[in-house]
C-alpha cells in the first residue's frame, strides 16, 4: 500500500516535470520558429541593414571573445600558477562582475569614459565618444572575462603538477615549459572557456543597449524591431539568427571540447611547491592584472559617485536626493525582490527534483528531461523573452502584463545551473551508498530522507542563491515581457539611462548591487566553505 | 670516497609545521640500486623529489659527484625521475614523449634517432611509438616512462614507486626486468617503495625510513636478518618478538631467558640496536627477533640428539598459503608464528608440536 503511494507520487512528479518543460521551455522555442512567415525570413535576409547587424554581432563575438579569453587566461595563470603578490585580491575583484547586472559595466563606463566622463573629461579634459563598437568591446571584455577566468582557473589547477615537474626535470624551463607542457594541456580548457564567453557576448543585450549607440547588434536590433515598429515577426527572425549559433556553440563546447579535455582527476594530489616565476614575467602579470582590476573597481566607483552627485558632468556636489527618489520606484524594487525570491526558489526546487529523477530513476523521457533542463543555458535571454512574449501574451494563454509571466521566464531561464549543480551533487553520492543503506535495512524513503536530502541541501541552497541573483539582475529575458504593471528594476534602469537620468539609474543599480552582494555575503556566512557559488 | 656517487648529508625539510625530513645522511655508491623503504609519510618520496630538485634543500647538502647541487635547478642535475603515475604528457604521442627531453636540449636529429632506437630496444616498446599515452596499458606506460628517463642517459635514475599502479603479476615480472636492465646499464638508481618484498628483491642497498629519519642502511640480508630495531624487523616481513633477559654470555653464544614462559633461547651472533657495538651483558633486557621461517617444526620421530633450542608448544591454528603453511603456536607466553615450506598435505591440526630454532637465526635487539 505504502509502496503504491510512493510509486504514484513518483509518477506525478515525473509528469509534472515533463509537462512544465514542454510548456515553458519547448513551447516558447517552437513558437518563435513558427511565428514568422517565410516572407519575414526572406525580407530580413535581403535587407542590407540586418546583414550589417549580423556582421556587427559576429565582429563583437570575435573581438570580445578574444580579449576576454586572453585576459581571463592571464588572470587564471597568475592566480593558479604563480606567486604574484595580490593574487587573492585579483581573484576576488574579478569575481564581482559575475554577480552584477550585465548592463552595469557599460552604464558605468559611459559615466567614466563618456563625453562627460569623470576620467576622460573630468581628469584629463578630453572629450571622447564612448558610444560605439569600441565602448562595447571594452564593456564586454570586462563584463565577461571573469567567466573565462573561472573556467580556466579550474583547468589550470587540475593539470597535474607532476607533468610540469616531469617537463622541468627533462630540461624545460620558463617559457619553454609553458609552451610545450602547460599551455598545450590547458588548450582544450581555453577553447571551452572561449566558447562560453562567445555565447555570452552573442546573447549580451544589456551592454549594447546602453553603450553601442548607432552600432547595432542582433540582440538590440530585435528589441528595436518590437519597440519601434511593433514588428514581432522581424524580432523573432533576428532572435533565431541569435539562437542558431549560440545553440551550436553551446553543444559543440559541451560534447566535443569537453571530451578532448586532458583533465583527469587523480586521487592523489601531491604537495607541490609552485616554482618561482622570473621577475620580468611576474611583474608583467602583476601589471596586467592590476590594470584590469582597476578597470573593474572603476565600474563600481562610477556607480557610487553617480548615485551621490547632483548632476553628472556639470554639478559634482554631493546629494542624497536620488536615494530619496528611489522610493518613487519602490514598486519596481519590491517586484524585483519578490519575483526573484519566488523564481529563485522555484527554479532551485524544480531543478533539484529533475536532477534527482534523472540521476536516480529510470523512466520514459528521461533523456528528454535531461536535455531540456540543460537547454536554457544555450538560449540567449532575448530569445526566451521573445518566446514567452509570443507564446504567453495572447489566447489561449494570455499572461500579458502579469507577474506570472516574468516569474515563469525567470524560473525556466535559470533551471540549467541548478540542474547541473544537482546532477553533480548526486553523482558524488555513489549508488553503492544506497545499496549499503538498503542492505542495512533502510527503506527507499528513509534513504532519501536521511542520506540524499542532507547531501543535496547544500547544492540546493547554492542554486537558489545563484538563480535569485541571476533573476534579480537580468534584463534581456524580461525586456520583452515588461509593462508598467510588472516592470522590475532592471527595466527601469534601462529606461532611465536611455533618457539620461544617470543619477537615479546609478542609485537604483547600487541598490541592486547591495541586494546581490548582500545575498552572496549572507549565503557565504551561512554555508561557509560549502557554498559552491562560483561555478560557471 | 671515490665510490660514492650521491651523498646526502644532514638534510632536513619541513612542510608547514611538520618535519618531513629530519637530519638525513646517506651515501649512495656508484652504479648501485639503492632503495628508500618505508611506510607512507616517512619522507622517502620527499627525499627523492629533493634529489630531483623539485624541493629546495632547507638544511644540509646534497652532493652528486662531489659537486654541491643544492642550488642547481632540476634540469641541470641530470637526475631523471620516473613518476609514480608516470606523468606522461597526454598531448604528445609516445615518440614525442620519449624524445621530449632531447628535443628541449636541442639534441641533433640524428642523435635523437640513435638514442631512441637504443632505448626502445631495451624496453621492447618499438610498436607503440605513434600511439598516445591514453591508448596503451599501464604496464606499457610504465615502460614508456622509463624510456623517457633512460633516453636522457642520466647520471642518476630516480624511481618513485614506479610499480605501484600495476597489478601483482606484472609487478613481479617488471621488477626482475628493471633490475636486469639496471645491472646491464650500471646506472646509479634510487628507488622509492613501501613494498618490502620489492626492496629485498631488487636492491644492492636498502635505507629503511620512518618519520623522516633513516632507521637502518644495509644490504637486503642485513636489514632482513639483522634489523637494528623492532620497527625495521616488523616492517620487513613477519617476525616474532620475544622479550627476554640475558642470562649467560659465552664466546660464541648468548643465552636469553624469555620473560614469560621461562624458556632459555640461545643465540649466536653479534647484537645490534641503540647500543650497537656494545655487547649485551648479563642481566640486560633484550628483545629477540625470530623470522617465522626460522622456526623448524619437527616430526616427533626425528626428535633426538642435540636438544639445543628445542621447544614444545601448543598449536593454536593454521593457514594454508600454497607454497607454505603458517602455524600459530602458543609458547614463550605468546603466539609465535612458524612457516613451513613445501608442506604437502600433511597439515597439523592441533596438539603439541616440537620445534627448534637455529641459534644463527636468533637476532638480539638491545632494548
Amino acid at each position: 500500500m505504502k509502496r503504491r503511494k510512493h510509486e504514484l507520487s513518483l509518477t506525478i512528479a515525473i509528469l509534472f516535470i515533463v509537462v512544465c518543460l514542454l510548456g515553458f521551455v519547448i513551447y516558447p522555442i517552437v513558437e518563435v520558429f513558427l511565428f514568422p512567415k517565410i516572407g519575414d525570413f526572406l525580407s530580413i535576409l535581403k535587407s542590407e541593414r540586418y546583414m550589417r547587424t549580423a556582421l556587427n554581432s559576429l565582429m563583437m563575438v570575435i573581438l570580445s571573445t578574444l580579449s576576454a579569453t586572453t585576459i581571463g587566461f592571464i588572470f587564471a595563470f597568475t592566480v593558479a600558477r604563480t606567486k604574484v603578490p595580490g593574487r587573492k585580491i585579483f581573484k576576488l575583484i574579478s569575481l564581482l562582475p559575475l554577480f552584477s547586472p550585465p548592463f552595469m559595466v557599460a552604464f558605468s563606463y559611459i559615466m567614466m569614459f563618456g563625453k562627460n566622463g569623470l576620467i576622460t573629461a573630468g581628469m584629463f579634459g578630453v572629450k571622447t565618444n564612448i558610444f560605439g563598437w569600441h565602448g562595447l568591446w571594452l564593456a564586454q571584455t570586462i563584463a565577461f572575462f571573469p567567466v573565462a577566468f573561472l573556467v580556466m582557473e579550474g583547468v589550470l589547477q587540475s593539470i597535474s603538477p607532476m607533468l610540469e615537474h616531469a617537463g622541468r626535470n627533462l630540461g624545460a624551463t620558463g617559457f619553454a615549459l609553458f609552451r610545450t607542457v602547460t599551455f598545450p594541456l590547458a588548450r582544450p580548457g581555453v577553447a571551452g572557456a572561449a566558447l562560453l564567453v562567445a555565447i555570452q557576448v552573442l546573447a549580451d543585450f544589456g551592454n549594447p543597449i546602453m553603450i553601442s549607440g548607432s552600432f547595432s547588434v542582433l540582440a538590440t536590433e530585435a528589441w528595436m524591431r518590437v519597440e519601434g515598429w511593433a514588428d514581432i515577426a522581424g524580432a523573432a527572425v533576428l532572435s533565431i539568427f541569435l539562437l542558431v549559433p549560440s545553440f551550436a556553440i553551446f553543444f559543440f563546447q559541451r560534447y566535443w571540447v569537453n571530451k578532448r579535455s586532458y583533465v583527469t582527476v587523480t586521487g592523489k594530489i601531491a604537495q607541490v611547491e609552485i616554482q618561482k616565476t622570473g621577475k620580468a614575467v611576474k611583474w608583467t602579470l602583476f601589471a596586467i592584472c592590476a590594470i584590469i582590476s582597476v578597470l573593474i573597481v572603476l565600474v563600481y566607483v562610477g556607480l557610487l559617485v553617480g548615485a551621490f552627485v547632483n548632476g553628472w558632468g556639470y554639478d559634482w556636489s554631493p546629494t542624497l536626493r536620488y536615494f530619496r527618489e528611489i522610493s518613487s520606484r519602490s514598486k519596481e524594487l519590491f517586484r524585483s525582490l519578490s519575483y526573484s525570491i519566488v523564481a529563485g526558489f522555484s527554479s532551485a526546487l524544480f531543478s533539484m527534483v529533475a536532477a534527482y529523477l534523472v540521476s536516480r530513476k529510470k523512466f520514459l523521457m528521461r533523456r528528454f528531461v535531461d536535455f531540456t533542463c540543460i537547454l536554457p543555458a544555450a538560449l540567449p535571454g532575448i530569445f526566451l523573452g521573445i518566446g514567452y512574449s509570443i507564446g504567453f501574451t495572447r489566447p489561449p494563454i494570455d499572461m500579458y502584463g502579469t507577474a506570472a509571466i516574468i516569474v515563469l521566464s525567470m524560473i525556466f531561464w535559470n533551471i540549467s545551473t541548478g540542474y547541473q549543480t544537482g546532477i553533480g551533487a548526486l553523482q558524488q553520492i555513489s549508488p553503492s551508498f544506497n545499496d549499503a543503506a538498503s542492505n542495512l535495512g533502510a527503506t527507499s524513503m528513509r534513504i532519501f530522507r536521511e542520506i540524499e536530502i542532507p547531501l543535496i541541501k547544500g547544492p540546493f541552497f547554492s542554486s537558489f542563491i545563484i538563480s535569485f541573483i541571476r533573476a534579480v539582475t537580468t534584463l534581456s529575458v524580461i525586456v520583452f515581457l515588461s509593462t508598467s504593471k510588472n516592470a522590475v528594476v532592471t527595466f527601469s534602469i534601462m529606461n532611465l539611462v536611455s533618457d539620461g537620468f544617470y543619477g537615479k539609474a546609478a542609485a537604483l543599480t547600487c541598490v541592486l548591487l547591495v541586494i546581490s552582494f548582500g545575498t552572496l555575503g549572507i549565503a557565504k556566512l551561512l554555508m561557509g566553505k560549502q557554498a559552491q557559488l562560483f561555478k560557471v | 670516497m671515490e665510490n660514492v656517487h650521491v651523498a646526502i648529508s644532514n638534510v632536513s625539510k619541513t612542510f608547514g609545521k611538520s618535519k618531513v625530513l629530519d637530519d638525513i645522511s646517506l651515501e649512495i655508491p656508484r652504479g648501485s640500486f639503492t632503495t628508500l623503504l618505508g611506510p607512507s609519510g616517512c619522507g622517502k618520496t620527499t627525499l627523492l623529489r629533493t634529489l630531483a630538485g623539485f624541493y629546495n634543500v632547507e638544511m644540509g647538502e646534497i652532493l652528486i659527484d662531489d659537486q654541491r647541487v643544492n642550488d642547481v635547478p632540476s634540469h641541470l642535475r641530470n637526475a631523471i625521475m620516473v613518476f609514480q603515475d608516470y606523468a606522461l604528457f597526454p598531448h604528445m604521442n609516445i615518440r614525442e614523449n620519449i624524445t621530449y627531453g632531447l628535443r628541449i636540449r636541442k639534441t641533433p636529429q640524428e642523435e635523437i634517432g640513435k638514442r631512441l632506437e637504443k632505448t626502445i630496444g631495451y624496453l621492447d616498446i618499438g610498436n607503440l611509438l605513434e600511439r598516445t599515452p591514453g591508448q596503451i596499458s599501464g604496464g606499457q606506460q610504465q615502460r614508456v616512462a622509463l624510456a623517457r628517463a633512460l633516453v636522457m642517459e642520466p647520471e642518476v635514475l630516480l624511481l618513485d614507486e614506479p610499480l605501484s599502479n600495476l597489478d601483482a603479476k606484472l609487478r613481479v615480472s617488471i621488477r626482475a626486468e628493471l633490475r636486469q636492465l639496471q645491472q646491464r646499464l650500471k646506472i646509479t638508481t634510487i628507488y622509492v617503495t613501501h613494498d618490502q618484498s620489492e626492496a629485498l628483491a631488487m636492491s644492492d642497498m636498502i635505507a629503511v625510513m620512518k618519520d623522516g629519519r633513516v632507521m637502518q642502511v644495509g644490504t637486503p640480508s642485513d636489514v632482513y636478518y639483522r634489523p637494528n630495531s623492532a620497527f625495521v624487523a616488523s616492517f620487513i616481513g613477519a617476525v616474532n618478538f620475544i622479550p627476554g633477559v640475558v642470562r649467560a654470555v659465552g664466546d660464541d653464544r648468548i643465552e636469553v631467558e624469555a620473560k614469560s614462559g621461562g624458556a632459555t633461547i640461545a643465540a649466536r651472533e653479534k647484537p645490534r640496536g641503540s647500543g650497537a657495538g656494545n655487547a649485551p651483558r648479563i642481566g640486560d633486557s633484550v628483545t629477540l627477533a625470530i623470522r617465522p621461517e626460522s622456526i623448524k617444526l619437527l616430526d616427533k620421530a626425528a626428535a633426538g640428539g642435540d636438544k639445543q633450542n628445542f621447544f614444545n608448544g601448543k598449536l593454536i591454528r593454521s593457514i594454508f598459503e600454497g607454497s607454505s603453511i603458517r602455524y600459530w603456536i602458543d609458547v614463550f607466553g605468546a603466539e609465535i608464528l612458524a612457516d613451513v615450506f613445501d608442506p604437502g598435505e600433511n597439515i597439523l591440526r592441533e596438539g603439541t608440536v616440537q620445534f627448534k630454532i637455529d641459534p644463527e637465526r636468533v637476532h638480539i635487539i638491545l632494548d
